[in-house]
């Protein structure tokens, strides 16, 4: 078994080249490191857009989609035009509305039944 | 997740996370590719400078491929060393030639003088033995015995099947064998214990 023996042996022959294998360098790794995160920093802005994109279609989506927020950019300008620029006759208008609401016409849907008379009683 | 137990992930599993933006991740890959890239680097070029570039270059072209990683497409292993390889024969034709000089080797400090001069015999020896071998049957034995891969992944690296790898590890080991057997008094070829 010669041949077993010296193939055995050539354990000793491998065993010292794993020793003398080369280990890298703090200053090598150092590069490897600043190339992973520079490399690895590109990642995170087509990430970054990505993530943007997806809150937007979100918010979209929580509205009802372009059109109503469409409708929704359409009374913000409006109200910031009004606040701006109001109608001359914005004030009177607005006296008429809250009288409407602290004065609301009764109409008697049922004439002859009392129902116009269910507020007063429950003063 | 803690360094220690991304330790446990495969070189894949690794990749991903890199690719999602976990830097911890590259770190761990770095660690444990790193070494091997450079040794086969060494081994074709002989010259650390040269060797350093290629493995800094290797792992670079890794980290822009890692978003286009497809899962379960290749071993990242594989797919390095066979960058490496090209590297290296780019290389090697840019230069026309390898340097056989030696290479600056770690030293164990807690070997005595005498000792590491044997190893640095048996080293030298074993590397012009190998450098004589067909380059299939070293590049075999050298994937097996000095970076310790097994036969499976060596099939993949090298392209071929796994009994063609074992016959090729055995062919060539056959022929270290008796190479290096002509030196056996000079360079102590067994352990110390005869």
């Amino acid at each position: 078994m010669a041949a077993n023996d010296d193939q055995r042996d050539l354990d000793v022959f491998f065993e010292a080249a794993r020793e003398r294998t080369p280990v890298p360098s703090a200053a090598l790794l150092a590069r490897i490191a600043a190339d992973a995160d520079a490399t690895q920093a590109g990642f995170g802005v087509r990430a970054h857009a990505r993530r943007s994109s997806g809150r937007l279609r979100q918010f979209l989506d929580a509205l009802g989609g372009w059109p109503a927020a469409a409708g929704l950019a359409a009374a913000t300008l409006a109200g910031m035009w009004i606040g701006f620029d109001p109608p001359g006759d914005l004030e009177a208008r607005a006296r008429d509305a809250l009288d409407l609401v602290q004065n609301p016409h009764v109409i008697d849907i049922m004439p002859g039944t009392g129902l116009d008379l269910i507020g007063e009683a429950s003063l | 997740m803690p360094y220690d137990a991304m330790d446990e992930l495969s070189d894949e599993s690794l990749l991903v996370r890199y690719a999602g933006g976990d830097a911890v991740a590259a770190r761990v890959l770095m660690a444990r590719l790193a070494p091997r890239i450079l040794a086969q680097a060494t081994r074709r070029l002989g010259i650390r400078a040269e060797a350093e570039d290629v493995t800094q270059e290797a792992m670079l072209r890794l980290w822009k491929v890692a978003p286009r990683w497809e899962p379960g497409s290749a071993r990242v292993s594989t797919w390095l060393y066979r960058v490496v390889a090209n590297l290296c024969t780019d290389r090697q034709r840019r230069t026309r030639g390898v340097a056989l000089s030696a290479v600056a080797e770690p030293v164990d400090p807690a070997a005595g003088v005498e000792e590491r001069m044997q190893d640095d015999a048996r080293a030298e020896a074993l590397r012009a033995a190998l450098a004589r071998l067909p380059a299939r049957q070293r590049e075999a034995v050298e994937l097996r015995h000095i970076d310790g891969l097994a036969n499976p992944e060596i099939a993949e690296i090298m392209d071929t099947g796994i009994e063609a790898v074992e016959s090729l590890i055995a062919r060539g080991k056959r022929t270290l064998a008796a190479d290096l057997s002509q030196r056996k008094d000079e360079l102590g070829y067994t352990d110390g214990s005869q």
